[in-house]
């Protein structure tokens, strides 16, 4: 954690968390915080402890040890937080109608019936089920029923959004739709505490993250400093001629006319480029990189088969 | 516990149910059974009327012979007999088809039977012989006796008014068993009728995966309270439903239907037998109300709860296999046993508080114990559906369910480090 995170008190408080289920220790000691209005990446393979995480700081599961607060107390529904939470396992009243469903849920969140019922029809308008309003949840196609639960879940305008998979059954063009109205909800105020396996997602929407593996955090910051700690920025470089030897750079790829430099740590991309120009080598094309998130993902977690307890 | 909450879930569990064809269709097939019941006994009772009347009334050429020395031949005659003094002959002119029936006489039909032959005019008209038979025996009998005082006595037609004390004062009798019993009745309906929605009311959650979407939305207990206070309002639907058509029947169909002329000014509402009765009904309730959705927390399927409701739905009818004993010796001691074991001691205390064998104590002690451990069911339940819910595919542990205690407050709410 940065020096200067005790400054604002952030949303989201996790300390020393630990649960165990039997002998199992699913969460050894993780710590982390979620500040006002970032979106934050939580990442892991399955059963790695994610939504034992999530479940555990909204109050269904008890925590084995450890602080989880969301503003500064433990999350309780009748506190009245406005909370907007997708959860993994996720399902409807099935054989209500869709909008009986949304308002009810509207209710719950504190909206009048009348208000419920309008942001209900706003909303299907929005995401082309205005037709399905008194169609029962289970005549609807997967993809349908999950713009449904989106839609439950943003009611309201909740300050915090838990989404565990968000993704999850949606097709490419829904899941567009999808992202646009995660980004609307960050744009209105909302923190959002984002659980996918979806990195180029993490990489366009989130501030920061979390790599959860063996219930520890095994790296946690901004997108770029969980990027800069697995690896530096990468050189691509095309060019002509031999590369002359230099304490500035490494060469970890080299092919033809071909080669992937790292930076050596203090050097910057330009002092590079000007050596190689100094040196009389002809550059076609230099391209800096970051190690993407996937890449990150697969070195971390390439060698781990499911856990049990997520 | 959110009032808001509470009414929209009373609200949504109680008009999702109302406003389901299948609801209405399964309520009112009971009273549809019903007036169907009651058409067929009206047309019944209006059938075999006309068809006595028919047979009482109806003219046969017979002939008889009489030991008893009690039919005349003028009453034989208004029946259309004739006397005959050789029986082989009468009975082979039946045979022959020559006369309709020959009656015998014995000389004692008080133990010797009535001997009557008849041709065959088919099940039913064959009834017609031994009608005439009787009515003209009952005929020759009340002419010999010729009183209709006499007559009347002799037929049993005579009223009867009782007067019991006790305690000095004058005891209400059956008057006053019958308002007491109504409470046991209303729970049996409520419990039979509800029982299964009880079992299923947590267990729609749990199979649609809504469970974390509600908890993370209000308070459990309201949602647990929400449901049951719906289910109270749907079996009272229910009630009101099933109990129309016998209202109406018994004010404007009692003649028809023969059912006895109840004066309910007669009945005697004590108010100590109505008042723990309402509160045995009430503590009853919900004790099964909140055992029955606590088996709903923890099992899986509604496939799987059936299990645990059969067994339940059995206690409470086990205490009428010893009704009598509970009449005549309330302090035998199974009679005891089932009045304190929680799942008995509904039916059995509510048949013992209409019958004035519930004493003040007694009372005290299973309306205690049924409150109390009603309260303590609803709150496992709660805390079942909220660690159990989540357990979507698989039988919650109780032990696991049980012993997830709650870190100190203390510690939850300690202000962090940031």
């Amino acid at each position: 954690m940065n020096q200067g995170d005790a400054v604002e008190e952030p949303l989201v408080h996790i300390d020393g968390f630990r649960m165990d289920f039997g002998d199992q220790s699913v969460i050894r000691d993780l710590s982390f915080d979620v500040r006002e209005g970032e979106t934050f990446g939580f990442l892991g393979s399955n059963g790695c402890g994610k939504t034992t995480t999530l479940r555990a700081l909204l109050g269904i599961y008890q925590p084995t040890a450890g602080t989880l607060h969301i503003r500064g107390k433990v999350f309780e529904p009748r506190d009245g937080a406005r909370l907007g939470y997708l959860p993994e396992e996720r399902g409807l009243y099935k054989k209500e109608s869709v909008l009986d469903v949304m308002v009810y849920f509207g209710r719950l969140k504190g909206l009048s019936r009348p208000d419920a019922t309008a942001w209900s029809r706003t909303y299907l308008d929005r995401v082309a089920l205005a037709d399905k309003a008194a169609t029962r949840l289970d005549k609807l196609s997967g993809g349908q029923q999950q713009k449904i639960q989106l839609g439950v879940t943003i009611m309201n305008d909740p300050e915090l959004l838990i989404l565990d998979e968000p993704t999850q059954g949606f097709d490419p063009v829904n899941r567009r739709l999808l992202m646009d109205i995660i980004e609307e909800q960050k744009r209105a105020g909302a923190t959002v505490i984002m659980v996918t396996h979806q990195m180029d997602e993490v990489e366009r929407l989130c501030d920061r993250v979390i790599l959860l593996k063996d219930g520890v955090a095994e790296a946690y910051g901004t997108v770029e400093d969980v990027q800069n700690s697995y690896g530096g920025p990468v050189i691509r470089l095309q060019h002509s001629g031999p590369l002359p030897a230099s304490d500035l750079y490494d060469v970890t790829a080299a092919q033809h006319d071909y080669t992937e430099l790292t930076p050596r740590a203090g050097t910057d991309e330009a002092d590079i480029l000007r050596d190689l120009v100094g040196h009389g080598v002809l550059v076609r094309s230099f391209t800096t990189a970051r190690t993407s998130l996937e890449e990150i993902f697969l070195r971390v977690y390439g060698d781990q088969s499911e856990q049990v307890g997520a | 516990m959110s009032q808001h909450n509470l009414k929209t879930v009373v609200g949504f569990e109680f008009l999702r149910t109302v406003t389901k064809k299948r609801f209405w269709l399964a309520t009112l097939a009971i009273p549809v059974a019903v007036v169907i019941a009651f058409a067929l006994i009206v047309i019944s009772n209006e059938t075999t009327s006309t068809t006595a009347s028919n047979q009482k009334n109806a003219q046969l050429t017979f002939t008889f012979s009489d030991d008893s020395g009690l039919v005349t031949d003028a009453v034989a005659t208004v029946f259309g007999g004739t006397r005959t003094t050789d029986p082989e002959r009468a009975i082979a002119d039946v045979k022959s088809g020559a006369a309709d029936a020959y009656f015998a006489y014995p000389a004692n039909p008080a133990t010797q039977p009535v001997r009557v032959y008849g041709t065959d005019r088919g099940i039913f008209e064959n009834g017609t012989y031994d009608a005439v038979a009787r009515a003209v025996l009952v005929a020759g009998a009340q002419k010999k006796i010729d009183s209709p005082q006499l007559t009347a006595v002799a037929a049993g037609n005579v009223t009867v008014t009782s007067q019991s004390y006790k305690d000095g004062k004058v005891s209400g009798g059956i008057n006053a068993v019958i308002p007491p019993m109504l409470f046991l009745l209303i729970f049996y309906v409520a419990i039979i009728m509800l029982g299964n929605q009880m079992l299923s009311s947590t267990l729609e959650e749990k199979e649609n995966r809504v469970t974390e979407m509600i908890l993370t939305t209000m308070n459990p207990t309201t949602l647990i309270v929400g449901k049951v206070i719906s289910l109270f309002l749907v079996g009272l639907v229910q009630m009101l439903t099933f109990a129309l058509p016998v209202i109406v029947g018994y004010l404007f169909f009692r003649s028809n239907l023969n059912l006895p002329d109840v004066d309910l000014s007669h009945l005697t509402l004590e108010p100590g037998p109505m008042i723990v009765g309402t509160l045995l009904l009430l503590g009853g309730f919900i004790l099964f109300t909140g055992t029955l959705v606590a088996i709903g927390a923890v099992v899986p399927t509604v496939k799987e709860a059936g299990v645990f409701f059969a067994p339940l739905m059995l206690v409470i009818f086990i205490p009428f296999y010893i009704v009598s004993l509970i009449v005549s010796d309330p302090h035998a001691l199974i009679v005891q046993v089932f009045t304190y074991f929680p799942y008995s001691a509904p039916v059995t205390a509510m048949l013992r508080n209409s019958f004035g064998s519930l004493s003040p104590t007694e009372s005290a002690v299973v309306i205690a114990e049924l409150f109390i451990l009603g309260f303590a069911a609803l709150r496992l339940a709660v805390r079942l559906f909220r660690y159990g819910s989540i357990s979507y595919s698989k039988k919650l542990s109780l032990r696991d369910a049980l012993t997830r205690r709650r870190a100190p407050r203390a510690v939850r709410d300690a202000p962090h480090d940031g």
